[in-house]
């Protein structure tokens, strides 16, 4: 056993917690029933790392089979990664038709066109979705197990999720993936977020939304509780209008979990008394992040508890209509009026 | 602009009426809960988010005899409603029926200045000022008490008081030592 396979197995242990190791194995099948039941008495971290090791040797299990096991552990826990949603645009009339075989076969040919020494692995998840795994090399060094891109694509959907990657990685997996999907281009979604169902149900809309009525609203009957006759509300009206634009502008229930939202602004500073500032031709630039454990939760609170005027501006109700957490706001020709793109 | 009269409607028998003003509408939820629990009379309580109070229900709307600013100290929006509110009140009240009651005191992130301010409004309108612990149901409790004890008063439950004689006991005074800077 070479020194990187070592350090792989090491690396994979310190990522995988000792109470999620078992069923991590057992899923994985590659151990006999014996060394799986030693591997359970052991506790510590260290001698738990020694006798996987033992038993890769034993059974003569290389890189292959441990990119396996990460494999089965980050399909497991997706939530432990930062994902960037992309979305493939212009699909070609053959696109409906892509399966999984087809999409494999022609997702690794291309890739391994472009990049000499690359890994790549797929399966497929029970969910639909297909991951990918690549581990990168370049055109003198092996592929590095230790830095592996995800890649979640669910077939038949314009949308691809990706963990870290560099700009130049990430042209390379753009062209292997419209080729492959038969697409015509892969745009940045710009939404990104530590939880990997959180960002696809809110691309795929896939939570509980209210839509604008002019009738009574169901809500109101959900919301109804058995009130003590003393005791009145002087404003329900407004609050209730308020909780019903909120729940339009951000849905209902569980809302898909962000961590932030960045409004980067590139607009000019309208100022009357600073004749500086005013006659700059150059954009005032300034970068505004909202950050939240559950961002879309947070805002629906600001806005129906009437911190934050409603109805909810383009601004914030955008991070759920379009589905994206990074804006840039420029100016948009002469005017007061601003363009979101 | 409608103000709230504190005389133009006739009180009704063994009854006491309060109005809860709270911009973040938390701690008045549960306040109201435990005040109708009084046996003694009646209380009736009514919420709001600021004043004005809406039109529409003028006719529904008792005497108020006790108008409470609840002020989350925490929050510069907090102070800065209430204090909006009050022009809509009418002088009269100030005779004894308006209290401020502060929450999230002890909180570490007030900035001193705040409670000043707060406190140099109470001085100016002399109203009572309260603090009240929101978090536990017994400063929950406590704060029923305060409440309840000059409610009694103001909607004339208690023989021989009245509101204003009791605000010149419970109103709150600043020391003239306020604005200087303390050397602590």
């Amino acid at each position: 056993m070479d020194e990187s396979t070592k350090r792989l197995v090491q690396r994979l242990m310190r990522r995988i917690p000792s109470k999620m190791l078992k069923i991590t194995l057992e899923k994985w099948g590659r151990l006999t029933e014996k060394q799986q039941r030693e591997i359970e008495a052991v506790q510590s971290k260290r001698a738990l790392t020694e006798h996987l090791l033992s038993f890769c040797e034993k059974n003569e299990l290389g890189v292959k089979r441990l990119t396996e096991l990460e494999m089965i552990h980050i399909i497991d826990n997706p939530n432990q990664e930062m994902w960037y949603a992309f979305r493939l645009s212009d699909p070609e009339d053959d696109a409906r038709s892509v399966d999984l075989m087809q999409f494999k076969e022609q997702f690794k040919s291309h890739i391994r066109e472009l990049v000499s020494q690359v890994s790549v692995k797929i399966r497929k998840h029970t969910d639909e979705a297909v991951w990918i795994r690549i581990a990168w090399g370049d055109t003198y060094s092996c592929p590095n197990h230790l830095k592996p891109t995800y890649v979640v694509h669910n077939l038949q959907t314009p949308y691809v999720f990706v963990t870290s990657l560099t700009s130049k990685k990430k042209l390379m997996l753009s062209q292997a993936l419209v080729l492959s999907t038969r697409y015509q281009s892969l745009k940045d979604a710009n939404l990104s977020g530590r939880k990997l169902t959180a960002i696809r149900d809110l691309l795929m809309r896939q939570y509980q939304q209210v839509f604008p009525t002019k009738y009574p609203s169901p809500l109101t009957e959900r919301n109804q509780t058995v009130t003590n006759p003393h005791i009145e509300r002087e404003q329900a009206k407004p609050a209730e209008r308020r909780l019903q634009l909120a729940c339009e502008a951000f849905g209902v229930g569980m809302l898909p979990q962000l961590q932030s939202a960045v409004y980067k602004l590139e607009t000019k500073l309208r100022d009357h008394t600073d004749r500086t500032m005013r006659e700059r031709e150059e954009p005032f630039r300034c970068v505004v992040k909202f950050a939240s454990t559950n961002l879309l939760e947070s805002l629906k609170n600001c806005a129906s508890s009437g911190i934050a005027s409603t109805p909810v501006t383009p601004l914030l109700s955008s991070i759920p209509l379009k589905g994206k957490n990074y804006f840039v706001i420029t100016e948009n020709g002469p005017g007061p009026s601003s363009q979101m793109s | 602009m409608s103000l709230l009269k504190p005389f133009s409607k006739l009180p009704s028998l063994n009854t006491a009426n309060i109005l809860l003003v709270e911009s973040e509408e938390q701690f008045q939820q549960s306040l109201a809960d435990v005040l109708v629990e009084e046996t003694a009379f009646t209380v009736n309580v009514r919420l709001a988010k600021s004043l004005p109070l809406p039109k529409e229900n003028e006719e529904s709307r008792p005497r108020i005899d006790l108008v409470v600013f609840i002020i989350n100290l925490t929050s510069e929006l907090s102070f800065q409603s209430a204090e909006a509110s009050l022009k809509y009140l009418d002088p009269g009240y100030l005779l004894g029926k308006v209290c401020f009651m502060v929450t999230k005191a002890r909180n570490t992130s007030v900035p001193t200045e705040r409670l000043d301010a707060v406190r140099k409004l109470a001085a100016v309108l002399s109203c009572p000022l309260l603090f009240a612990e929101d978090q536990t149901p017994d400063g929950v409790t406590n704060a029923r008490e305060r409440l309840l004890s000059i409610l009694k008063v103001s909607a004339g439950l208690v023989p021989m008081a009245t509101a204003l004689y009791l605000s010149n006991l419970t109103r709150c005074t600043v020391p003239p030592d306020i604005d200087q800077p303390s050397f602590d």
